[in-house]
């Protein structure tokens, strides 16, 4: 550990911190606009990183890669137009404590889940990288099958007010799940024709045509009004949740602290597996059950806990093995390499100084986006009280800018709009728009990763169930089914006792 | 079958491009080329290996170009959408793009029906990068050799798992021309990426991995996988340990190949610019330093040589697809 301090000397000096902070600003930035994912800002940041000594350039990268998570909490909680799939689940809780005026806290929350979900990740990275690595080789297809299956099932605590709609909406997205070519066979599958869908339906389009787009229809409808309905245009909110909130909340904190870590650590995976089944699992635990989804602090903690713990995680096997754990750290492995690092044990060893440079950088970019997070949460919450007809014509304009930024493709563009439509009138119907996105999202993990067991095993189902690791897993979603069912009738028994 | 709106397009702007090309002398576009930024059209996402080759040869060519060169990512639908874009810009030299083979001669014939572009539609320029097709196992397999990996597939065919990235991508077709040599049928798995497929691989879930040699490199010299051949003429730099397959009796070349097509209609001037500017910065060492340390091997083929390069790999591709078409269409 005689390479902490040199390295912390180099996250000190002025240029560092520069570099850090401007870092965290387009991060936040990029995170915040719809459809620019973090996998985007450290893509466009490789270019500038060419001409920088390798520790600047990875602490620039570090700090776009943290922050651009967190920016996206932003605009889901007062919005509901969550940037990327990572924190959908945040707008779950977070946009109706906007709608009460309590946005602020709302954000507060959110911001201080981040930095302890960051901080827990890094330093989970400095402390167990090595061992923890090797979670990422034990994972093999029947258990990202039966993750993905975990994963599903959270659609059950999203839908609790209908359940027949949101299974619909999962089903629908499960079909457009189908869309594309096989990759296995190599056949279309309803493309129609259209290159543009052999990848399958494009998932942020989706999204930003669910969420932002249809928003955006929502408050040009009822013209005048914004975010903050009616007679409720007061702020009441605090900038910090209260000492209890953030007690009361302690727990879902760490718990989805170490699901977004071990979910990072996963390459298949992805963000908003973490916060979904830690959203889930908050719910889950919780005295309180029925206010989530009606605002309810501690399920934007444990999204955006989750997804934030992810940031870490992904960089356990990215810097330990070679093995990117997500599309931005694959990123990371192309900027390490540039430099003349190669990702593997030797970073620990030739390069540790380098190393623990980006590691410790990464704490303090954490901190970076909270402070700054805290410091903007006032003038931010603002928006909700801007009109409607003001609101809505520009969250469209981003939403349409954001779609093309992803490919160039004006299809996506088109694709948004018809999911715009799509999505407010579900919302109209009271059809859940999540469940929808979730299943497009583990559709196809739960497809390939099937099909790869089933040609691994031969056909043999049982497969799931004589590994280990995969058994765990199983008995993991059997509990998280049967949990609420169990709960329910315990309370209705004893009530008929009373 | 419904007339695909592109083949419309793809008419009206040629159309106006031969107007633009036959009302404009030549000469004159030529004579003040560049004038302006030049964009360059990469079919794939933003920070892979394709699209840092292309930055990095950017910041190189527009030092010779005196223009800016602008990195545009078109991905989706493994490469045909950009393509397609190539295929249809206005050929005045202001729109190039990057081409990787063997897929780009694969989709006119293994998507015949949908496909939005035809290799008559573009000019490759030069080739830059050739990334060698290899067969990897992990460091405690059983498995030392080709000729090991052949008897125990012959012996239990089932027992063996193989990934590819993708049917009909170039992992696959190398795997699918080992097997044609070798006289055996593998068992695939198809693997989104690179990171899931070398985690499969170390964790033991899957047998061997078909892979390129730059996806390769970092894990065999950690010592945790163990190159059973290299489908190249000469055994790689890196990794100078792993014999080709050639030494081992089987006769298979495969890579992955990365270089530069324009538009089919540009003007030979400006065609001719290009590949003078493509040349200075592929025989610039510094350039050649950056791909080395990103384990991509240099292997420039220009001009003619090139565009012979993709039509004899488009036959030879052609010839193992009719003889066993690897998509279902």
């Amino acid at each position: 550990m005689d390479v902490l301090l040199p390295a912390l000397g180099n996250v000190l000096t002025p240029m560092a911190l520069l570099t850090m902070f401007l870092g965290t600003l387009a991060g936040m930035t990029i995170g915040s606009l719809p459809g620019l994912s973090s996998t985007m800002g450290v893509a466009l940041c490789i270019p500038i990183t060419f001409g920088m000594p390798p520790d600047l350039a990875l602490i620039l990268l570090g700090a776009v890669y943290v922050s651009s998570v967190y920016g996206g909490s932003v605009t889901a909680i007062l919005l509901r137009t969550p940037g990327t799939d990572a924190s959908i689940a945040t707008a779950l809780d977070g946009y109706p404590l906007a709608e009460a005026g309590r946005g602020g806290e709302a954000l507060g929350m959110a911001t201080l889940a981040s930095l302890f979900g960051g901080l827990f990740s890094v330093v989970v990275l400095i402390a167990i990288a090595p061992p923890l690595s090797t979670v990422a080789l034990a994972f093999g297809p029947q258990e990202y099958t039966v993750l993905a299956i975990f994963g599903l099932v959270t659609i059950v605590g999203v839908v609790s007010d209908c359940p027949l709609k949101g299974v619909l909406s999962a089903a629908v997205g499960l079909v457009l799940a189908c869309v594309g070519l096989d990759a296995f066979t190599g056949m279309q599958r309803f493309t129609f024709g259209y290159s543009e869908l052999f990848d399958g339906v494009p998932l942020l389009p989706v999204l930003i045509g669910l969420f932002s787009v249809s928003q955006a229809f929502n408050l040009c409808v009822p013209i005048g009004g914004g975010v903050l309905t009616g007679r409720e245009q007061q702020l009441k909110g605090r900038r910090l949740p209260l000492w209890l909130d953030i007690r009361r909340c302690l727990r879902t904190l760490l718990r989805s602290s170490v699901i977004g870590s071990v979910v990072g650590i996963l390459p298949g995976a992805g963000t908003s597996i973490a916060s979904f089944i830690s959203y889930n699992e908050a719910r889950r635990h919780s005295l309180t059950p029925e206010r989530f989804g009606k605002g309810e602090l501690e399920g934007v903690a444990a999204s955006e806990s989750a997804n934030n713990a992810v940031t870490g995680g992904t960089l356990i096997p990215t810097l330990t093995l070679g093995i990117p754990g997500n599309a931005v750290t694959a990123v990371f492995v192309g900027g390490l390499t540039i430099h003349g690092m190669i990702p593997g044990p030797s970073l620990f060893t030739d390069h540790a100084e380098t190393t623990y440079t980006l590691i410790l950088s990464l704490l303090l970019a954490n901190v970076l986006f909270a402070v700054l997070g805290l410091w903007l949460c006032r003038y931010l919450v603002v928006v909700t009280k801007v009109p409607g007809s003001v609101l809505g014509p520009m969250i469209l304009v981003f939403s349409v800018i954001g779609t093309y930024a992803l490919r160039n493709e004006i299809f996506d563009v088109w694709l948004a709009v018809v999911f715009g439509v799509v999505g407010f009138f579900m919302e109209r119907w009271r059809y859940p728009a999540a469940p929808l996105v979730i299943a497009l999202i583990l559709g196809p993990i739960l497809e390939v990763n099937f099909r790869r067991s089933m040609q691994i095993s031969h056909w043999d189902l049982t497969t799931f169930f004589t590994r280990p690791l995969s058994l765990t897993l199983c008995l993991l979603v059997v509990l998280a089914l049967a949990y609420p069912l169990w709960s329910q009738w315990r309370r209705r028994r004893s009530s008929v006792q009373h | 079958m419904k007339t695909h709106p592109i083949s419309v397009r793809k008419a009206v702007l040629g159309a106006m491009a031969t107007l633009l090309v036959n009302g404009l002398s030549t000469s004159t576009l030529a004579a003040d080329y560049p004038s302006k930024p030049i964009q360059m059209i990469v079919a794939f996402g933003a920070g892979g290996s394709t699209d840092t080759m292309a930055r990095i040869f950017a910041k190189y060519a527009e030092e010779e170009l005196g223009e800016r060169l602008v990195v545009v990512n078109r991905p989706g639908a493994g490469g045909e959408l950009g393509w397609v874009h190539l295929a249809n810009a206005a050929p005045d030299g202001y729109t190039i793009g990057l081409i990787n083979s063997p897929v780009v001669e694969v989709y006119p014939f293994t998507r015949e029906e949908t496909v939005g572009y035809s290799l008559e539609d573009i000019r490759p320029l030069a080739n830059v990068i050739t990334d060698p097709g290899m067969l990897v196992v992990a460091t405690n397999s059983p498995y030392q050799t080709l000729g090991d990996f052949v008897a125990a597939v012959k012996d239990d065919p089932k027992s063996i798992i193989v990934s590819h990235e993708g049917v009909g991508g170039d992992d696959h077709l190398a795997a699918l021309n080992f097997a044609a040599e070798a006289d055996i049928d593998l068992n695939f798995v198809a693997y989104n990426g690179n990171a899931e497929a070398t985690a499969s691989l170390l964790g033991g879930h899957i047998t061997a991995f078909a892979g390129n040699m730059s996806e390769a490199v970092i894990q065999i010299q950690e010592g945790k996988a163990r190159g059973l051949a290299i489908w190249s003429e000469e055994r790689g730099e890196p990794i100078p340990d792993v014999p080709t397959g050639h030494e081992q009796g089987y006769d298979v070349l495969a890579a992955a190949s990365r270089g530069f097509a324009v538009p089919a209609d540009v003007p030979q001037e400006i065609y001719d610019t290009l590949l003078d500017v493509t040349r200075k910065v592929v025989e610039n060492p510094e350039f050649r330093a950056e791909m080395g340390r990103l384990n991509m091997p240099v292997n420039p083929i220009y001009g003619q040589e090139y565009v012979d390069f993709i039509h004899d790999s488009h036959d030879r591709m052609k010839a193992l697809w009719e003889q066993n078409p690897w998509t279902e269409q």
